[in-house]
């Protein structure tokens, strides 16, 4: 870098703004062609009427305003609302209880806890909804654990039953969500710097105090990435909601992204599933939108 | 210069999308569907001629590897100069690629016959084989009901009957297999020649303390026990009506409420496994196997797996008619095949779908656990096959095999499957699960 002039000429600094894009270039690039290009091409198939096979035809906004009208859209979003609770809400709960228990002090075993907490993430989600089909089977090990405390009433083979099959499912999230959030927060809890918690216990706090006024508060930015991946893997649900029930009972647990699934691939309804893909897409962006804003807002 | 900088910034953004979608716009190429041309003849010719050339057939398709891989083997040795090559896919895979398969560039020359075959052969993307069916006598060989399911619906442009888009390679019925030692200890003597004397045996099932009839209505076998129900109450003339998309059909009949009204009922009673919703359709069989239920509702791809489990201890009925001079009704459909639009070998094609309704090829689809299209030509199956195909025999002799519901429209499976867990449920009004698939029905139609 010798040699190299603080003030650079003016022919240099004229097209120095430019230069920063050729570094991106290659990312931007990729980005374009894998995310931005398939987006606009899905914004562009909800404008026309297509099966899939032949000849489109031009319906401008009509998929909108069709696809608003679904019989099956208002009850699946009502469902995609109940996983919000059990794949963001119970999760990141657990995860700050968990934080609580775990996070102040080393404990023997905790690389065995972070383990056993994040292996759920690992498993692809496909696999992870066959174990849980099994599970919560009619010979199944939950419905096995309620025979053994003789609990036999309570038994039914869960994914089939209208009152329970919605709960089933997004116990699954929890079950799967929970570790990622715990250990989201874990890692936040080792960034606070370690006088906050000894002027916290000079003026007296207890454990609990400790947690709300110090480690709650450092959280901030971590909440506000649980909240956003956990809410996005509710309303974009498609893969465990597919595995495990596939939409039933009835329309018990049909979610938007299995309505977006049916639409193109089974009922030859491409435009129509566009047009609800860019739905859910706005949707999720605003919900992350205002995660965002939130989380800086009280900074 | 803090406040103009973001404006600026998002006047490039607008100008940069506009940009992009202006082309898009633009440019007619870009229709979705513009790239799959309609290619040329729509039917095959009229004659069984080949050329005298070595020719090599791709063939697709989903069910039977087994079966496939033994029919091509015969095949060739018939017919040295004509080879086959075998590409197998899981039935999702293959249904929902079918579209995109048929209409590119590399269709495989005979594909599996599948519901979407029906709007390919509305946009002419597989050949009418109308002309071979009188060119072969496909007639005389296989029961014409068969061959009639796969009009998709249409007439042909070549002979002006009725149009073929397939030949079928083993067929399918749906019906009810029982225990004999479970039925024998419920006092069930023989099998029910009436509808209503078959809710007598399940109510001397329930009161024998058994569970009565098993159902898999997670995924599809609530869906067979309807349909099932339908073709004892609903004309076939008007279910064919319906399932083709002739104007003015309807499901919203009388007929189709009191099939509902059963499925109900029998829910209210009982009658059904207790997770009959939560329990697919494959292990409702595993579940017969072990003695669960008196009765099972399936179709006879599950025959070899319960001869082979329970042997002589199941049997097989049809759903019985309302009253016993009633015709034997059934839904079934088959293991078909069709031929590509693009392929160069319409002629070789035809040699193959020929072979396929020969009498060495029903022996061999046989004995891979179907019911061949020609029975009169096979060796005389035993125990719980015997049972289907005297069932089957007496089905088409009363041209009584309907196509399944589903293949009315494409979105008509998932109203069918979620609208028959609510019967089982008792969770809906049958007036209104009827209701529910003719909207379907309509929207697709009305096209």
């Amino acid at each position: 870098m010798r040699g190299r002039p603080q003030v650079q000429p003016v022919s240099s600094r004229r097209r120095s703004p430019y230069r920063g894009y050729v570094y991106v270039l290659p990312a931007l690039a990729v980005y374009l062609t894998f995310a931005v290009l398939p987006a606009l091409h899905t914004a562009y198939l909800s404008l026309f009427e297509w099966d899939g096979v032949t000849l489109g035809d031009w319906v401008g906004l009509g998929n909108y305003q069709e696809i608003l009208q679904h019989p099956v859209l208002r009850r699946s979003v009502f469902n995609a609302l109940v996983l919000v609770v059990f794949f963001s809400f119970v999760p990141i709960v657990l995860g700050l209880a968990m934080t609580g228990l775990l996070g102040r002090h080393r404990r023997p075993g905790m690389g065995a806890y972070r383990f056993l907490f994040m292996l759920p993430q690992v498993v692809p989600l496909v696999a992870v909804g066959v174990t849980w089909r099994w599970l919560y089977g009619d010979d199944g090990l939950v419905n096995q654990a309620f025979r053994v405390v003789g609990l036999d009433g309570v038994t039914r083979a869960w994914l089939g039953d209208f009152g329970a099959a919605l709960i089933a499912v997004g116990l699954v999230g929890t079950w799967v969500l929970s570790g990622l959030c715990m250990m989201l927060f874990l890692s936040g809890v080792h960034k606070v710097d370690p006088s906050l918690y000894e002027a916290a216990r000079i003026d007296g706090a207890g454990p609990a105090r400790e947690f709300v006024s110090v480690t709650l508060p450092h959280l901030r930015g971590e909440l506000a990435v649980a909240l956003t991946v956990t809410t996005v893997a509710a309303l974009a649900s498609f893969d465990l909601v597919y595995v495990t029930t596939n939409g039933g009972p009835g329309e018990q647990t049909t979610v938007p992204g299995l309505l977006v699934y049916r639409l193109a691939f089974s009922e030859g309804e491409v435009g129509l599933a566009a047009a609800l893909a860019v739905v859910l897409g706005c949707v999720m962006l605003a919900i992350v939108y205002l995660v965002n804003r939130l989380s800086r807002s009280q900074s | 210069m803090g406040s103009t900088h973001p404006t600026r910034r998002r006047v490039a953004a607008m100008t940069c999308a506009v940009a992009l979608a202006l082309p898009l716009t633009a440019c007619d190429a870009l229709t979705p569907g513009s790239a799959a041309v309609v290619p040329g003849p729509r039917s095959v010719p009229s004659s069984t001629a080949v050329p005298d050339e070595d020719i090599t057939l791709r063939l697709e398709f989903a069910d039977a590897p087994l079966m496939v891989d033994a029919l091509i083997a015969a095949f060739e040795k018939d017919h040295p100069t004509i080879s086959v090559q075998p590409h197998y896919k899981t039935f999702p895979d293959y249904v929902q690629n079918l579209k995109l398969t048929m209409t590119s560039d590399t269709a495989p020359d005979i594909a599996q016959y599948a519901v979407g075959m029906n709007d390919l052969a509305a946009d002419g993307q597989i050949l009418d084989l109308a002309p071979y069916r009188e060119a072969y006598g496909w007639d005389d060989a296989i029961p014409p009901v068969s061959l009639d399911q796969l009009t998709a619906g249409r007439r042909s442009e070549a002979t002006g009957g009725r149009a073929l888009f397939g030949v079928p390679a083993g067929l399918s019925m749906t019906g009810i297999y029982y225990n004999k030692k479970l039925a024998e200890r419920a006092g069930i003597g023989s099998a029910p020649r009436t509808l209503a004397e078959f809710e007598d045996q399940l109510t001397a099932a329930k009161e024998a303390g058994l569970t009565p009839l098993g159902v898999g209505a997670l995924d599809s076998g609530g869906i067979h026990l309807w349909a099932a129900l339908l073709n004892q109450t609903m004309p076939t003339d008007d279910y064919w009506d319906w399932v083709n998309g002739a104007k003015g059909a309807t499901i919203e009949t009388p007929a189709g409420i009191t099939a509902g009204e059963l499925v109900v009922e029998w829910g209210r009673k009982g009658y059904y496994n207790e997770s009959a919703n939560g329990t697919a359709q494959i292990d409702s069989t595993a579940r017969f196997t072990q003695g669960d239920s008196v009765f099972l509702i399936n179709g006879n791809w599950a025959a070899g797996q319960l001869a082979a489990v329970m042997g002589d201890n199941v049997g097989f009925f049809p759903m019985p008619g309302v009253q016993a001079s009633s015709p034997t009704v059934a839904s079934g459909f088959s293991v078909s095949y069709a031929v590509s639009s693009r392929t160069e070998h319409p002629e070789a094609a035809g040699v193959f779908l020929d072979f396929l309704t020969s009498p060495e090829a029903g022996q061999i689809i046989s004995d891979h656990g179907f019911l061949p299209p020609n029975p009169e030509a096979v060796a005389k199956p035993e125990g719980v096959l015997a049972d289907i195909a005297e069932g089957h025999r007496r089905a088409v002799a009363d041209d009584g095999i309907t196509t399944f519901p589903d293949f009315a429209a494409p979105a008509m499976l998932d109203r069918l499957r979620s609208g028959v867990q609510k019967l089982i449920a008792d969770r809906v009004k049958p007036a209104d699960y009827l209701d529910s698939l003719q909207d379907q029905w309509e929207e697709h139609h009305a096209r």
